[in-house]
C-alpha cells in the first residue's frame, strides 16, 4: 500500500513537472513572438513619429489602447477570485486553477502597465508621474493601485512555488540543468520545516485577505478614471460595481479557456478534470447574469430617460455606428455562454471553452464600447472639427500593438507554464494524502 | 433671295443668342457693392476711417471680404492717397490719416473721403463718400461726480462751441457701454456742453476702484464719430477671491485636501506595510532554511 500510495505520488510528481514544448508548442512561442515583434516595430514607429501615427485625435484621445488597458486590468482579477476568494471560502477543487488564475492575473498587470505606458505621448516624462502627481487625479490612484496589486500578484505566485520549488530541485534530469539553477537561485533556502509552512501559510493568508480589497479598488479606480468625468455613457454612479462583475466574468472566462487548452495540451485530464469544467462553468452563468444585470441598468434606465445628451451616443449603440459591435458584445460576451453553460452538457470541456472564448472576445470589444463612443459625442463639440475626428478606426500600428501586448501576455502565460508546475504539485500532493487517509 | 433670307435670319438669330446669352452671364455673375465710409477721433488723437462692404444676395444684406479699396483725401488723386486696403472676413478695413497728407489735413476745417473699387470679376466697381466737418470732444468732471462734455468745431483758426449735438456720456464697461444715470443721450447747450450726473456709486472697479468713463458722438452728420475716455475713481473696488492657493480637489499637487492626502496615505502605508512584512517573511523562511 506505501509502495502504492509511493508509486502514485511519484506518478503525480512526473504529471506535474514543467514539461518540455512540443513541436506545436515551440510553433504558438514562435507565432507569439513575431506578433510581439511587429507590436513592438509599430510602437517604434510611434515612438520616432509621435501619436500621430495613431488614428487618435482630438475627439478620440483614448483609443484600443485604453480598451486594452481596461481589458488587461479586468481579466487580471481572476488572481483574487480564484486564488483569493475560494482560498479563503475553502473551496478545494480549486487547487488546480489557482497557478493558472495566477499566471493569468501577473501578466495580465504586467501588461496593462505597460499599455498605459503606450498610450503616452512621451513616455520619457512617465517619471513626472510620480514626482509631481495629484493625488486628486484618479490616474495617479490607478498608478499606486496598479503597482500595488502587481506586487500582491507576484507574491501570490511566489509563495506557494516554494514547496513545489523543493520539488522541482529534486528532477534535475527532468527539468534541465539552467532550470534547475533558476530554481534554485529563487528558492533552494525552502526545506519544508514546520515553522517555514506555518510562515508560508500564514503570509498566504495575509495575502488572499489583502488582495481582495486591492483588487475591488483596482478595478474600481480603473472605472473612476470613467466615472469621474461628466460625459455621456461615462457619467454613471453604477460604474465601479458594473466594471467589477464584468472583470470578474472575463477572468473567469478567461480560466476557462486556458484550463481547456492546458488540458489538452499536457494531458491533465486527471488533474483538470470535467468536474472542473462544471463548476466554473456554473460559475460563468452566474458572473454573466450579474453582468448582464449590471448592462440592464447601464444601458436601458439611461434609454428610458434618453437625455438629449445621451441621445446620440445610446442611439450609436443600440442602431448607430456601433451597433453591430454593441449587440455581438452582449449576445457573444454575455447571453450565448449563458445559454451554452446553463445546460449540464455545455459545461463539458469542449463547449465550456468554446463559450469561455466568446466571454473573452466579447469582453474585449465591451471595453472598446465603453471607451470610444462616448469620446466621439463630447458635451462641447469643437467648432468646424474635421470630418476625421468624427470617427475613430484604428491605425495599423494600434492594432499591431494592442494585438502584440495580447499576444504578449499570453507569451508570459506560456512561458511561465514552461518553467512552473502549471499545477501546484505539493498543495495536490497534500490533497491526495487527505483523500488516502 | 429666299435663301439669303433665310441665312440672314438664321445669323441675326445667332447673333441675338449670343448676345442674350452674354448680356445674361454678366448681369448673373457680377454683384453691385455698397461701401460705407465711417470718420472716427478717440480721445482726439489721430483720426481715422472705417470702411464696411456688403452686397445683397437673396435680398439679405451680407459683407465681402477681400475686396481691395483705394482711400483718398479731398478727391481722388494718387498724392491724395491715404491708404489702400482690403476687407476682412467681416467686410471691413481700417486706415489713419498718414503724416504725408498733413498739410492738406490742416489745411482745411472739412474735408471729403472718398473710397473706390476699381471692380472684379465678381463684383461692378463702386464708390463712396463722406464728408465731415473737423471737431473735438472734451470731458470734465467735477467733485460732486458731475461729468461734463464738450463738442468744438473748428472755424478757420479756432474752436468754436457747438450747440444741439448729441452726445452719449456713459461708462466704459468690458464689451458695452453702460448709462452714467436712467438718461443715455444728452444734447450740447449754446455753450457746446453736455452734463450728466453719475449715479453708478456701487458699479464694480478694479482693484483700485478705477473706471473709465465716455463722452461720445455717434455718426453725427457733421462731425462723424467723436469719443474721449477719462478714468476716474469713483467705483466699487473689486476684491478679487481667488481660490488658486486652496487645497481643493482642482489645486495643484502641493495643495491637495488634507483628508484626501491622510486617507490615501493611510490606505498606501496599511497596504504595503503588510506588503513589506510579507517580503520581511521570505527572509525569515530564507533564514530558517538555510539554519536548517
Amino acid at each position: 500500500m506505501e509502495n502504492l500510495n509511493a508509486l502514485t505520488e511519484e506518478k503525480i510528481i512526473q504529471d506535474l513537472l514543467p514539461q518540455k514544448f512540443g513541436k506545436v508548442g515551440k510553433i504558438w512561442v514562435v507565432a507569439l513572438s513575431v506578433v510581439c515583434l511587429i507590436g513592438a516595430f509599430a510602437y517604434y514607429r510611434q515612438l520616432r513619429y509621435g501619436l500621430v501615427v495613431t488614428a487618435m485625435r482630438d475627439y478620440v484621445s483614448w483609443g484600443i489602447y485604453i480598451s486594452n488597458f481596461v481589458f488587461f486590468v479586468a481579466i487580471s482579477l481572476v488572481g483574487s477570485l480564484i486564488t483569493a476568494v475560494f482560498r479563503l471560502a475553502h473551496v478545494e477543487w480549486s487547487t488546480p486553477l489557482t497557478r493558472i488564475a495566477e499566471m493569468i492575473a501577473l501578466s495580465a498587470i504586467i501588461f496593462a502597465a505597460i499599455i498605459i505606458i503606450v498610450d503616452m505621448g512621451s513616455p520619457e516624462r512617465f517619471y513626472n508621474l510620480f514626482l509631481h502627481g495629484r493625488i486628486q487625479s484618479p490616474i495617479i490612484w490607478d498608478v499606486i493601485v496598479i503597482t500595488t496589486y502587481f506586487f500582491i500578484s507576484l507574491l501570490l505566485l511566489y509563495y506557494p512555488l516554494l514547496p513545489d520549488i523543493k520539488i522541482l530541485l529534486r528532477y534535475k534530469e527532468k527539468t534541465g540543468r539552467k532550470l534547475n539553477q533558476f530554481y534554485s537561485f529563487i528558492g533552494s533556502y525552502w526545506k519544508g520545516t514546520k515553522e517555514q509552512a506555518r510562515i508560508s501559510r500564514n503570509a498566504l493568508h495575509v495575502l488572499s485577505i489583502t488582495i481582495i480589497p486591492v483588487a475591488f479598488t483596482i478595478h474600481t479606480v480603473t472605472s473612476w478614471l470613467f466615472a469621474t468625468t461628466y460625459r455621456p455613457g461615462w457619467d454613471s454612479t453604477n460604474f465601479g460595481a458594473y466594471f467589477i462583475s464584468g472583470a470578474f466574468l472575463v477572468g473567469a472566462g478567461s480560466v476557462v479557456v486556458l484550463m481547456y487548452v492546458i488540458r489538452n495540451a499536457y494531458h491533465m485530464e486527471k488533474y483538470i478534470t470535467r468536474g472542473h469544467f462544471e463548476k466554473m462553468g456554473r460559475i460563468v452563468v452566474l458572473l454573466a447574469l450579474l453582468y448582464l444585470y449590471f448592462n440592464v441598468n447601464e444601458y436601458l434606465v439611461p434609454a428610458f430617460k434618453m437625455k438629449k445628451s445621451e441621445d446620440a451616443h445610446l442611439t450609436g449603440l443600440f442602431t448607430g455606428e456601433f451597433a453591430p459591435l454593441f449587440w455581438f458584445a452582449i449576445l457573444v460576451g454575455m447571453i450565448l455562454p449563458i445559454l451554452i453553460l446553463i445546460f449540464k452538457k455545455g459545461r463539458r470541456p469542449l463547449p465550456a471553452f468554446i463559450a469561455g472564448c466568446m466571454v473573452v472576445v466579447g469582453a474585449w470589444f465591451k471595453r472598446y464600447l465603453i471607451v470610444t463612443p462616448t469620446l466621439l459625442h463630447p458635451f462641447l463639440p469643437m467648432h468646424n472639427v474635421p470630418e476625421n475626428y468624427r470617427h475613430y478606426f484604428p491605425s495599423w500600428e494600434e492594432w499591431a500593438i494592442a494585438l502584440g501586448s495580447l499576444a504578449g501576455a499570453m507569451l508570459v502565460i506560456t512561458l511561465l507554464c514552461r518553467i512552473f508546475p502549471i499545477i501546484p504539485i505539493q498543495e495536490t500532493l497534500t490533497e491526495h494524502h487527505e483523500t488516502a487517509q | 433671295m429666299k435663301l439669303l433670307n433665310k441665312k440672314s435670319s438664321g445669323l441675326l438669330f445667332v447673333a441675338f443668342f449670343v448676345s442674350g446669352f452674354a448680356a445674361f452671364a454678366q448681369d448673373s455673375a457680377k454683384g453691385n457693392l455698397n461701401i460705407t465710409l465711417s470718420y472716427f477721433t478717440d480721445n482726439n488723437t489721430l483720426p481715422y476711417l472705417s470702411v464696411k462692404v456688403k452686397t445683397k444676395a437673396n435680398g439679405k444684406f451680407k459683407m465681402v471680404s477681400d475686396i481691395p479699396l483705394k482711400l483718398y483725401l479731398n478727391n481722388d488723386s494718387a498724392v491724395n492717397l491715404i491708404k489702400a486696403v482690403v476687407t476682412n472676413d467681416k467686410g471691413e478695413a481700417a486706415a489713419i490719416i498718414p503724416p504725408s497728407l498733413k498739410s492738406q489735413w490742416s489745411g482745411s476745417t472739412s474735408h471729403n473721403f472718398i473710397a473706390t473699387f476699381d471692380g472684379n470679376k465678381k463684383y461692378e466697381s463702386a464708390k463712396a463718400d463722406l464728408s465731415v466737418n473737423r471737431a473735438k470732444i472734451l470731458i470734465d468732471t467735477t467733485s460732486d461726480k458731475k461729468i461734463v462734455a464738450s463738442v468744438l468745431a473748428l472755424k478757420d483758426t479756432s474752436w468754436v462751441p457747438v450747440k444741439g449735438v448729441d452726445v452719449i456720456i456713459a461708462i466704459k464697461r468690458m464689451d458695452a457701454y453702460l448709462n452714467v444715470n436712467e438718461t443715455a443721450t444728452f444734447t450740447t447747450d449754446s455753450t457746446g456742453k453736455a452734463s450728466a450726473d453719475f449715479k453708478r456709486d456701487s458699479i464694480p472697479s478694479d482693484a483700485n476702484g478705477n473706471i473709465v468713463i465716455v463722452a461720445k458722438v455717434d455718426d453725427n452728420d457733421q462731425f462723424g464719430n467723436l469719443l474721449i475716455e477719462k478714468t476716474v475713481p469713483w467705483g466699487a473696488k473689486f476684491i478679487p477671491v481667488n481660490d488658486f492657493g486652496k487645497r481643493t480637489l482642482f489645486a495643484t499637487s502641493g495643495r491637495a485636501p488634507v483628508w484626501l492626502i491622510l486617507i490615501a496615505a493611510s490606505i498606501v502605508i496599511g497596504v504595503w506595510g503588510v506588503l513589506i512584512l510579507l517580503v520581511v517573511n521570505l527572509f525569515r523562511i530564507r533564514k530558517l532554511g538555510l539554519e536548517a
